[in-house]
């Protein structure tokens, strides 16, 4: 599939859309399919670059985000009456929490209530890190409006600086692991961290030479090199969004 | 076009004066090399040029630096950007965009040029540094050698009158710093742009300049052409030690040059055979159907071969041929790897902590990467206690491969040629079967890759042991190397004595050989032996 050379804005209005479509439907169905149907996008869509995997990553906070909320909605809280599945042993407590329950019996209902409840929350976290995975940040900073375009700039230098800093990270630990060194553990945290503060130290003492010399700053107003449009199949995209929105 | 007017330089919380009373005016058009020791003020030099010492380091300067009539004092970098394009050594660490393209429209943008004027000046760029099918790629994904051209077109754009470049060919290979040099020669011919660069590999860029600055270490500088500053100084390329050797003072600094004045000593020697070294049969390092793929990107295409036992072999090939990627898999830290590599019938990747040091050395490409520690001493200190060694050991190691360290200096502040060496003692405290360095000598001067052939020299044939290096250094390579191994998109394209290789190929050619083909010598005391064994 070509990849579409769209507007930075686009995919975060469709993301929003359908945000708002899966939270107002809020059935886990829905739910799942809209999550089934961005995956599809985000694979044939997005870019070769850091921000790409950004999609991989709230995927992953996703997962764990459902775990622990299903874990903690069935283990504690009010109790649903059904079907009982299993039962964790309960945890007495004093006469003055009534109401309050760790542990007991864990019903289907309660199961299947806390599990919906979660898969809809993810699902829209993990729509809106589509919307990342498909957007280059450095452009969406530069169709925002002059006053935060200042600001933009110094996350685009920390954005493009991140990726770099994990690398470093993996080169170092590999270094250290070669020492014989155990790269598991507290210890280790700090034999990684100091050459690693070193060096992010010396690249932003780098980059920021680089840009006083290349004149960053010294004009108030700044021109833009390929100016970004909205096109058709912006529109398109924006409204196929929308009008999921509008039937849900 | 640049004046320094009696210019003194000292950094804060410094004793010593960086630069002390330098006068020099370089003129329109004109290519000027700064040379000195690691450490001595090369990049200090490069940036007084435009500002950025003392306005973004600190530091006390004396007299005054004007570019085309505009004082460094009394205007900051920024302002001297549509007059001055530097490249920073490190070109990778100040790029602010993610393609190339924009990269290139940055600097205009923040001068709030028109739209016209940036299109046409991002295009002339990139025809000029032949960047043209990279325009939309993403930097990070780029080569050594495309993000240095890179670098060089985003200066460019800003029609600069000055070009400052640090190092510009130190991490490439020898055909890209070729590309990279030839066209600084054009610039300088073509557009008259006035070009001063600091490098130590001297034999790729002697060739083209007009003058040189020697900066000593201790704030002296002489200036002269480069004709004057070879007669005396002691940071040389090999071709000048091959005309000092020879007598032959006059000869000129390039290959041409010297051929034409030794073309009676070459022919006077009938041409004799390479002799091949002999090397041990003992097997150390195997490697069997090695592949590594990072994603689709396949890295090493099944490779097989077999390092012995006091065996020095050199690992060459083009950035992104594959190098880095072998040497890891010897050290066993591939994850990405399919095929098995032994050391001496060890797995090299189920090797860990005290076993792994006995067995494999390994320098990486940031040395400082292996050191974490506040102090040389806490360093020297933490080896001894991982090796259970007695204390003092890895300093006395320290102390022999390179003399003169206080034991209470911060590794940071180490020139690169200390440091490689404190990593090299650390590791080498340990006692390994086998070295591995990963391109050891960038930012190394003469005198540190001296005293890394030696100690290399010594590692392989007093102890019996094998080293493997990767370099895009071919002199290094002629000092040092056996055997030598050419890597091409992941595949062995060559495997044999290092004497053969290099004659074979032009690009790879060291200087000597340059000059002596077709005999086969590659190293100046070669040339003088086969003159000796003639002459009785």
């Amino acid at each position: 599939m070509k990849k579409l050379s769209l507007h930075p804005l686009t995919w975060w209005i469709w993301s929003f859309a359908i945000a708002i479509s899966v939270a107002r439907a809020n059935t886990p169905i829905f739910a799942l399919v809209s999550v089934g149907v961005v995956g599809l996008i985000v694979l044939a869509q997005r870019d070769d670059a850091p921000w790409g995997k950004s999609f991989n990553w709230t995927l992953k906070i996703a997962l764990w985000i459902l775990m622990v909320r299903t874990f903690i909605g069935t283990v504690i809280g009010v109790p649903i009456p059904g079907t009982t599945l299993f039962t964790f042993p309960r945890v007495p407590l004093p006469d003055w929490m009534p109401g309050i329950r760790i542990g007991g019996a864990v019903t289907l209902e309660r199961l299947s209530s806390a599990l919906s409840e979660g898969v809809t929350i993810c699902a829209i976290i993990v729509i809106f890190g589509a919307a990342a995975s498909l957007t280059s940040p450095h452009r969406l900073l530069r169709v925002l409006p002059i006053f935060v375009y200042e600001f933009g700039v110094t996350v685009v230098i920390a954005t493009s600086v991140l990726p770099q800093l994990v690398t470093s990270v993996t080169r170092i630990r590999q270094a250290q692991r070669l020492r014989g060194q155990n790269t598991k553990g507290f210890a280790s945290y700090r034999r990684v961290a100091i050459p690693l503060l070193e060096e992010s130290l010396a690249r932003s003492l780098d980059l920021a030479a680089s840009m006083d010399s290349r004149g960053y700053g010294v004009s108030r107003k700044r021109s833009r090199y390929r100016p970004i449009s909205w096109r058709i199949s912006d529109s398109a995209v924006a409204l196929s969004g929308l009008l999921v929105m509008g039937l849900s | 076009m640049i004046k320094f007017s009696n210019v003194s330089l000292v950094y804060p919380n410094s004793t010593t004066t960086v630069l002390e009373n330098l006068n020099l005016e370089i003129a329109e058009g004109e290519l000027v090399l700064v040379i000195g020791p690691t450490g001595s003020g090369k990049s200090s030099l490069l940036r007084l040029i435009n500002g950025l010492v003392p306005h973004h380091t600190g530091g006390i300067l004396a007299g005054d630096i004007t570019i085309d009539g505009l004082s460094t004092r009394e205007v900051k970098p920024g302002a001297l950007a549509h007059l001055i394009g530097i490249v920073g050594q490190n070109p990778i660490n100040g790029f602010v965009a993610d393609t190339v393209e924009e990269e290139l429209a940055f600097a205009m943008e923040a001068l709030n040029l028109p739209n016209e004027t940036m299109r046409k000046r991002v295009e002339e760029s990139l025809d000029l540094m032949s960047l043209v099918p990279l325009r939309s790629r993403t930097i990070a994904t780029l080569s050594g050698g495309e993000q240095q051209r890179v670098a060089i077109a985003s200066a460019l754009v800003m029609h600069p009158k000055v070009l400052v470049l640090d190092e510009p060919t130190s991490a490439l290979d020898p055909i890209a710093a070729e590309e990279v040099l030839s066209i600084l020669h054009r610039l300088v011919h073509d557009l008259s742009i006035t070009i001063v660069i600091a490098e130590h590999k001297l034999e790729r860029v002697i060739d083209f300049a007009d003058r040189i600055v020697h900066i000593t270490g201790d704030g002296a500088t002489t200036v002269g052409t480069a004709q004057e500053i070879m007669e005396s100084s002691p940071i040389a390329p090999p071709i000048v030690h091959l005309a000092r050797a020879l007598g032959l003072k006059d000869a000129g600094l390039s290959v041409r040059d010297m051929r034409r004045a030794t073309q009676v000593l070459r022919e006077s020697v009938p041409i004799s055979k390479p002799t091949a070294l002999s090397v041990s049969a003992v097997p150390v390092i195997e490697i069997t159907k090695l592949t590594v793929a990072y994603g689709s990107k396949i890295a090493l295409d099944s490779i097989t071969t077999t390092v012995f036992d006091n065996e020095i072999v050199a690992v060459m090939g083009r950035n992104g041929a594959g190098k880095s990627s072998l040497l890891r898999s010897i050290a066993g830290v591939n994850e990405m790897q399919t095929g098995t590599v032994s050391v001496h019938s060890l797995l090299s990747k189920e090797l860990h902590s005290k076993l792994r040091r006995q067995t494999i050395g390994y320098i990486p490409q940031e040395p400082s990467d292996l050191l974490y520690a506040q102090s040389v001493e806490r360093e020297c200190e933490q080896a001894d206690k991982d090796n259970q060694i007695p204390p003092g050991t890895t300093y006395a190691v320290l102390a022999q491969l390179v003399p003169g360290i206080s034991l209470h200096t911060h590794p940071r502040d180490l020139s690169e040629g200390q440091r490689l060496g404190l990593a090299l003692s650390v590791v080498l405290s340990a006692n390994p079967k086998v070295l591995i360095l990963d391109e050891p000598t960038r930012g190394l001067d003469y005198e540190a890759k001296k005293s890394l052939t030696r100690i290399l020299l010594e590692f392989a044939s007093i102890f019996n042991r094998a080293v493997v290096i990767a370099t895009h250094d071919v002199e290094l390579v002629a000092e040092l190397a056996s055997r030598t191994i050419f890597l091409a998109d992941g595949e062995i394209v060559a495997d044999g004595p290092t004497i053969e290789l290099l004659l074979s190929s032009p690009a790879f050619a060291p200087q000597v050989a340059k000059v002596m083909s077709p005999q086969p010598w590659l190293r100046v005391r070669d040339v003088i032996a086969a003159i000796e064994s003639k002459s009785p």
